[in-house]
Parts: structure tokens; C-alpha cells; sequence
């Protein structure tokens, strides 16, 4: 009896040490995982078409075979409409890791985060415990993920079946459900092996390999979409021609790249959504020609005209995050960098901390963002903007000219955010003005979605007045006659 | 089916709809008329789940038998799962009476107020909760005016 209870006491602190063991190897692997997964990957190879891990041709069922062979007819015959991404909506996933565009990957120890390099779509990978709970599926769904050692898995439910998986056009239902296991290999590329489930249209489970290479020239920038397609260019540019420069296969070694751990003390990352919404600037002490614009879209509304700004045109600028607060944001710290992912309109702004402006600004949507912390206020200062943004609902106007300066303070419980803006432009403006908006820490797991570019309705342009030409859309979904459903149109609106 | 709805979570929107003319600068909001109020029933023919609204376009019978569509805005995707709708609380094919504010052109179109099921389930779309709408009257007031429960049978 007591050798049988000896061996039981010696196999459970044996058992409570190999747990032990297991438990902060994991720890300390999740965390060398999320540090080499860190940094910005280029595509060895963006498929137009995805095929298994073993080079075969996806188990379609009968009726997606069908479809898929459908819309290659249609491919080859210059047809893609059947892909979102040509009207710039929506990619999906895995359809954006086989675009041929580079993401960033950051993150903390809440959420890894995955910052897309065509149109600003971005995915946020929850951390925590439990299965998500979509409540309306979407098109980069609701991805939750766990470290296996130094394999970040990620599990994403709740993708809208409106997206494509790959340029080919290869199906998916809204039963879809992937599972990524992502780890940067010996030779520094990023594997992202993914599982297929959808019994709606695969016969089972299969599996894709999708790689990535660091190339040290390789930047995700804001990249805007409607504006490529207003060029007359597609709406996917191929190929890009920092994948050209990066042909090799080998990366850069995952510990030379690795960048930006978060800091350990962040201030400001998490969730947040605003404590309410803002339309208007009151006040603004606009120029002459300030007023003059303003006077002319007042006058264009009072004829009953529909007011078309940047923010309508899916365009919006980071002033007009600043000025008209709208749904979930999440900020994520770094030594180096402040990341903001707006969830409403779609934008990633870039705080470069402790950093100066460089000379030559290419004048953008976001602007070039520079940022210091003042005790416990994180002030952000940035120019370099296009001049295509409104500050409000009644087209208060911006031009290049425009200089802004963000405090960003945190409330002594943590809580909220309190941001005043001081806002200069003496093209429009006599003088600076400042005004003040508010977040909250928000509940969400995830942020919500906003595809802009989905529905820019024919009812809604026939009647518009474009604060600049740039708004005009290229695409338009028109409704269906009797039983014919809607359908994207491209072609400049008259 | 009850409808669970985060008060908190439609404030802001109710607070935006009630900046008058600006907010409908803002949207597409200035096309509707909100001092009037349009009953239609019909066959829903599709839900689009887009921004930054979303639409039902539901044929409803004309007077001399033809087929009319309708494109009747109920909100957005965000708002209105907030709000209780889910991806499948309408479907195509459903037969609804929606409650709606119609455009000002006079065309078939309009933003939803009460969408009602023949069984007599509900749901609302924004235009129930700012009162006679944006710019035209007083809205309603959030707090003197919450949003009612969501209706059941």
C-alpha cells in the first residue's frame, strides 16, 4: 500500500513538473514566436489560384466545380467581376494573402494584428479565451487565435460568402471556417498553412501553404483603392513591383527583421469606441475661401442636391477620424510606434515616435504622423496631407497646407481617452482652432467592418454634388429588374 | 424572437441623427422625407448587408397588377446589429409590411421606420428612433423617448 501511494505521489510531481515545464516553455516560445511573426512579408508567390498542400486541385463538390469552372470561362474571357476586389470592395480571406501586396504583422499580448497592404483592411486576432460569436459575417470575419509554442493557430468563422478565396474565383460559403497555423520556417519565410473546412462546397477538409519572404525594402503604406480605379487602373496592381525585387525565396533571418516589441506598459492599446459621434466642427474660423466652399456646398444641399465628401467617396483623411468620430478603434504601442486601426472609415495611421518629419513629405490621405509622450499625454503632430478631406458633415474643406496636433490623454482610471485637436490651415482657416472628442474603452473582441465600397447606390449619385471631382465613383450597384438581383457597375457616373 | 437590443450602443447614432441637415450631409439621410410615413407590403427579393447602408429591395403589387420594387434603407450593418437583426432575421422570399419614410423624388424609396412580420414580430430600423427624422421636426430625445423593447407577439 504505501509503494502504491509513493508511486502515485512521485507520477503526480512528476506529472506537475513536465506541466510546469510544458507551461512556461510554451510561454516562452508563444513569445519568441510573436516576436520572429513581427514585421512586414512580401508573398513568394500570390497564386491566382489556390491549390492543396500537396499541388492538387481543391475537393470542390460538383456544384462549386461547377461554379468555379463558371467563373474561370468568364476570367478568360477578361470577365472578374465576380471578385469583389475589382470594384475594390471587400477581399476575404484567404483572398488578401494571395494578393500580391505585403502586410505588417504587430501585436501585444492581446491581439496579433495582421495591417494589409491593399486598401487599408487589416485583420484583428483576438488572444483571449473562447470561440467568437459573429454576429453577422463579414469579410475578414472574426479571427481568434492561440501561440502552440511558437505557432501562432488562428481560427476565423463569420466570412461573408460575397468574397472569393482566390483571384481563380474558388468558392466559399458563410459555413466557412479556417484554421492558420503560422510559424517562420529555418530559412526566415513566413509559412501560413491553412484548413479549409466548408462542407457546402468541398467534399472535405483540405489544406493550402501560402509563403511569405521579409524584404527590407518592403513598406505597407495607405494604400487607396477608388483612386487607382478613378486612374483607370485595376483595381489590383500586378505585379507589384516590390514582390519583382524580392524574387528570392530565402528572407531575411527572422532575428535580423524581428521589430517594434510592444512596450510593456502601454498606455493607450486596446479597444476603444467614441462616446459619441461627431458630424460637425462649430466655429471654425474659415478664410474667405473657406467660406466661400462652404457657401457653395450649403447652397447645392438647400437645391436639394446630396453632398458627396471624401469620406462618402470612400476616401477619408485622418483629420476626419479626428473631427467625426466613428466606431471602434484599436491602438497598439510599440517603442517605436503608435498604431491606430480605425474601424469606421477603414484607416491605419502610423505614429512614428521619438521621430522627425522627413524633408520630402508625399502628400496622403493620413498624412506623416510623429509622435512624443508628455507625462502621461501622447502628442502627435502631422502634415504631409493631400488635401482631400472634409472636417465635417457641411464639407468644411482642407488643404495641403494642413498641420494638426493631437493630445491624446488618458483618464486617470484608464478608462477614456480624451483627444484634443488643434487644427491649422491657412488656406481655410484664419487662425488654428481646436476641438475635443472622447473615447471609451470598448467591450469588442474585435472591431466591426466597414466596406465602403460595396454599395455606392445609384440612387444615392443621382442626385450628388461632389465637393471635388475626386469623389465621382466608378462603381455603382444597380438594382435588378423583376427577379434579377443587383450588380456592380463600373463606369465613370456621370 | 426577441431581439436584444445595447441602448448604449444606438446613442450615439440616435444623437447623430438628430443634427439636423448636417448629419444628412453626412448620409444620403436629406432624400427622405421624415414628416411622412409610408405603409408597403410585399416579397422581400434581396437583403444587402452593405455600407454604409443597407438595403431591402421588396417587389411589392401595383395597382394594375405589375410588380413594383422598392429599395428600402434599414440602416447599416453595424447599427443595425445593434439594434437585434441578424444575417438571417430577413430573408429573401419573406413576405413583410415595412413602415418607412419615402424619398422626397417621389420615387419607390425610403428608409424604414418598422419592418412587421405576419406573424407580428417587428423590427426597427433607425428612422423609428429620431422621431419626425432629422431636419424637418424636433427629434425625439434619447432620454425622454428610449427605444421600446423589441415587440413580440
Amino acid at each position: 500500500m504505501l509503494h502504491r501511494d509513493s508511486l502515485r505521489l512521485l507520477l503526480c510531481v512528476a506529472a506537475l513538473a513536465v506541466s510546469a515545464s510544458s507551461s512556461a516553455g510554451t510561454k516562452g516560445t508563444a513569445a519568441s514566436g510573436s516576436e520572429a511573426l513581427r514585421g512586414t512579408w512580401v508573398p513568394d508567390a500570390a497564386p491566382r489560384a489556390l491549390l492543396t498542400s500537396s499541388g492538387k486541385a481543391p475537393p470542390l463538390t460538383a456544384a462549386a466545380s461547377k461554379l468555379n469552372a463558371e467563373r474561370r470561362e468568364r476570367l478568360a474571357h477578361g470577365d472578374a467581376s465576380f471578385d469583389p476586389t475589382t470594384w475594390c470592395a471587400g477581399p476575404g480571406m484567404p483572398r488578401i494573402l494571395t494578393m500580391q501586396y505585403p502586410f505588417e504583422v504587430r501585436g501585444d499580448a492581446s491581439r496579433i494584428v495582421f495591417i494589409h497592404g491593399w486598401y487599408r483592411w487589416f485583420r484583428v486576432v483576438d488572444l483571449g479565451a473562447g470561440t467568437a460569436d459573429p454576429p453577422l459575417p463579414l469579410t475578414m470575419g472574426f479571427p481568434v487565435g492561440h501561440w502552440e509554442r511558437n505557432t501562432l493557430v488562428i481560427r476565423t468563422t463569420g466570412l461573408i460568402d460575397s468574397t472569393v478565396m482566390d483571384a481563380s474565383g474558388l468558392p466559399h460559403s458563410e459555413q466557412l471556417a479556417l484554421t492558420e497555423r503560422l510559424q517562420v520556417l529555418r530559412d526566415g519565410r513566413l509559412e501560413d498553412r491553412i484548413t479549409i473546412e466548408d462542407p457546402e462546397n468541398y467534399t472535405q477538409p483540405w489544406e493550402t501553404v501560402l509563403t511569405f519572404h521579409r524584404d527590407a525594402a518592403s513598406r505597407v503604406t495607405d494604400d487607396v483603392c477608388p483612386d487607382r480605379l478613378a486612374r483607370g487602373e485595376p483595381a489590383e496592381q500586378a505585379p507589384n513591383p516590390q514582390m519583382r525585387s524580392a524574387g528570392a525565396k530565402r528572407g531575411v533571418p527572422a532575428e535580423a527583421a524581428a521589430s517594434n516589441p510592444a512596450v510593456e506598459a502601454a498606455r493607450l492599446a486596446g479597444v476603444w469606441e467614441p462616446k459619441t459621434f461627431g458630424f460637425m466642427v462649430p466655429n471654425a474660423p474659415l478664410s474667405a475661401a473657406g467660406q466661400d466652399i462652404v457657401g457653395r456646398n450649403a447652397a447645392a444641399m438647400q437645391s436639394g442636391k446630396i453632398m458627396q465628401t471624401a469620406w462618402v467617396s470612400c476616401r477619408p483623411g485622418a483629420v476626419s477620424t479626428m473631427t467625426m468620430p466613428r466606431e471602434k478603434i484599436v491602438v497598439l504601442e510599440s517603442a517605436d510606434e503608435v498604431t491606430i486601426l480605425f474601424e469606421m472609415p477603414r484607416m491605419v495611421r502610423r505614429i512614428r515616435m521619438n521621430a522627425s518629419h522627413p524633408e520630402n513629405i508625399e502628400p496622403g490621405y493620413v498624412g506623416d504622423s510623429i509622435g512624443r509622450w508628455e507625462g502621461d499625454t501622447l502628442v502627435v503632430d502631422t502634415l504631409g496631407f493631400n488635401g482631400y478631406a472634409e472636417l465635417d458633415a457641411r464639407g468644411q474643406p482642407t488643404s495641403p497646407k494642413l498641420h494638426t496636433l493631437e493630445r491624446f490623454t488618458l483618464a486617470a482610471d484608464g478608462n477614456s481617452i480624451d483627444i484634443e485637436t488643434t487644427i491649422e490651415d491657412p488656406e481655410y482657416y484664419t487662425q488654428p482652432f481646436t476641438i475635443k472628442r472622447s473615447w471609451k474603452k470598448s467591450p469588442a473582441r474585435h472591431p466591426f467592418e466597414y466596406d465602403c465600397m460595396e454599395n455606392p447606390r445609384q440612387e444615392d449619385f443621382e442626385n450628388a454634388y461632389y465637393v471635388r471631382e475626386r469623389y465621382r465613383p466608378v462603381c455603382m450597384r444597380v438594382e435588378g429588374e423583376d427577379s434579377a438581383l443587383s450588380k456592380m457597375v463600373c463606369g465613370r457616373a456621370e | 424572437m426577441r431581439l436584444g437590443i445595447r441602448l448604449e450602443s444606438i446613442l450615439p447614432w440616435i444623437a447623430a441623427a438628430c443634427f439636423a441637415r448636417a448629419a444628412a450631409a453626412h448620409h444620403s439621410t436629406a432624400e427622405f422625407d421624415y414628416t411622412k410615413q409610408v405603409t408597403i407590403k410585399g416579397t422581400v427579393k434581396e437583403v444587402q448587408w452593405t455600407n454604409p447602408h443597407s438595403y431591402i429591395q421588396m417587389l411589392v403589387d401595383g395597382e394594375g397588377g405589375e410588380k413594383i420594387q422598392w429599395s428600402v434603407e434599414i440602416g447599416s450593418p453595424s447599427l443595425n446589429v445593434n439594434l437585434g437583426w441578424r444575417k438571417n432575421s430577413v430573408k429573401a422570399g419573406d413576405v413583410v409590411t415595412m413602415n418607412l419614410s419615402p424619398a422626397r423624388n417621389g420615387k419607390p424609396y425610403g428608409t424604414l421606420r418598422v419592418l412587421t412580420f405576419d406573424d407580428g414580430r417587428t423590427l426597427e430600423g433607425v428612422a423609428a428612433r429620431v422621431g419626425a427624422g432629422p431636419g424637418v421636426a424636433p427629434p425625439a430625445s434619447p432620454s425622454a423617448a428610449p427605444p421600446a423593447a423589441p415587440k413580440e407577439p
